[in-house]
């Protein structure tokens, strides 16, 4: 029987990718009788003296972005493969499916995506429970680690420590890398930056949140840095979906009657795509720390508060994805079947 | 007490004297404490490192011990202490903070290791 698993190699998209990123479908490994844990070790046997981030992904299952938008996928299990090793205490860690809980629709209002037929019943996964952190601290993040690579925020920001390169890879894009899709790579640059801070209320959530709901609620922001926050992540290679995909991500959330700033993080995409949208955004939720990274990107209150003469439909909005939402420099669009190389093991 | 026990600078001294216990001429190092000036050792774990030491030097093939201090924990966290101080060397004002360092783990340096025995207990060993 052959276990097979995608990789994306270091060197790839022209040169952007700085690391080895593997992709294990759960489906895949279940078919084989391996679980995620197993399945991640056959990969760092696989890869020899190489070194890879691995996450494990259910297709079937969902997951949330930091700014709240769901998504059709889940990553299961995070890890870091080095030389056939995986550190058996941090290198590999469950992200346990995360159960609806009683309040969960008034805690987490963006999980109101959760309930429409695209997602419904489907396993949720974001972050790891206490149990999934094991030996982890207070003070660890949600990483994974193995020699040179850290696998970080529940599987979407990958590190080689050593090289001190990264990585990032926005569901939206993992959804593609799953589905054989496209995927855009560039580097990341200041909207992506700001984004990335604005993030949603979550238990167990994929960077924030425990067992208590974590402490930054939709309009914050958790860079909190001012004018830095469009520098700490721009200079970043990113793995992105093509925008009318991703658009349509977040018009699904919109259209059920999410707003940024109040349900939805106030990321500069969403913000800028309910603005075209003649949406709601909850202006006087939006704190005035995130207000100063908004506008350091050219984002201000006094632009989105002016109506659009005549907002775009659903349709025009996918149309017209690539104007309306900020962000990506140098993008370069890569089939995944071009880009991903998959390798096979036998067991 | 002093059983339970071992000051730092009489571990350096019992696993350097067990690198060179066998054979004087054996190289020996270690590293990874050198910001530590002073701590408690488990005396129990440094009676294992000696016995482990001496085990590896009974290879003749070995010539040199290389030992590593590598935290467990590959994302450790630091309290930062910022002293200022006067001429004289008298402290006038201490600022503390948090520092987080993502470091590369145990693994990082076994890569030229032909064999490895982990021996590390509780939960922390590689599958065999």
């Amino acid at each position: 029987m052959k276990f097979r698993y995608r990789m994306i190699p270091k060197g790839a998209a022209d040169g952007v990718v700085p690391l080895n990123v593997v992709f294990i479908d759960q489906a895949d490994a279940k078919a084989c009788g391996l679980t995620d844990a197993d399945a991640v070790k056959l990969v760092a046997k696989d890869l020899g003296k190489d070194c890879a981030a691995v996450n494990v992904m259910d297709k079937n299952g969902v997951s949330v972005s930091s700014d709240g938008i769901m998504n059709p996928i889940a990553v299961t299990t995070v890890a870091a493969v080095d030389h056939g090793m995986v550190n058996p205490s941090f290198g590999c860690m469950p992200l346990s499916e995360i159960p609806m809980y009683e309040t969960m629709m008034k805690d987490e209002p963006h999980m109101r995506q959760w309930l429409t037929d695209k997602f419904a019943g489907k396993p949720l996964h974001r972050g790891p429970n206490k149990q999934d952190l094991g030996e982890r601290t207070g003070h660890n993040e949600y990483m994974a680690t193995t020699g040179r690579i850290a696998n970080n925020n529940s599987g979407s920001e990958f590190f080689n420590v050593i090289e001190m390169t990264e990585i990032l890879a926005l569901m939206a894009g993992q959804v593609e890398i799953m589905n054989d899709g496209e995927v855009i790579i560039g580097v990341a640059g200041p909207y992506v930056s700001v984004g990335i801070g604005m993030v949603v209320s979550e238990r167990w959530g994929r960077i924030f949140g425990g067992t208590n709901l974590g402490g930054y609620k939709p309009g914050a922001t958790a860079h909190c840095s001012g004018e830095y926050a469009k520098t700490v992540k721009s200079d970043y290679p990113v793995i992105a979906a093509p925008k009318p995909k991703f658009m349509e991500t977040m018009l699904d959330a919109l259209d059920i009657g999410l707003v940024p700033g109040r349900e939805l993080g106030a990321s500069p995409s969403l913000v800028s795509v309910a603005h075209a949208y003649g949406k709601e955004i909850a202006f006087d939720r939006i704190t005035p720390a995130a207000w100063v990274e908004l506008e350091s990107v050219g984002i201000t209150r006094a632009d989105l508060e002016k109506p659009v003469a005549k907002p775009y439909t659903r349709e025009e909005m996918i149309a017209h994805a690539e104007e309306i939402i900020p962000g990506i420099v140098n993008p370069k669009a890569y089939k995944v079947s071009e880009l991903v190389e998959w390798r096979e093991v036998e067991i | 007490m002093k059983c339970m026990h071992t000051r730092l600078p009489d571990y350096y001294a019992k696993v350097e004297a067990a690198a060179k216990r066998l054979r004087p001429e054996t190289k020996f190092s270690i590293s990874g404490m050198e910001n530590v000036e002073t701590a408690k050792l488990a005396s129990l774990r440094c009676g294992r490192i000696e016995q482990e030491i001496v085990q590896v030097t009974e290879d003749p093939e070995i010539a040199e011990i290389e030992i590593k201090m590598v935290p467990f924990n590959p994302e450790e966290a630091y309290s930062v202490v910022i002293k200022g101080k006067r001429a004289d060397g008298s402290c006038k004002k201490a600022v503390l903070d948090n520092m987080y360092a993502t470091i590369p783990s145990v693994e990082y340096y076994l890569f030229d290791a032909e064999e490895i025995d982990d021996r590390r207990s509780g939960s922390r060993q590689y599958d065999v």
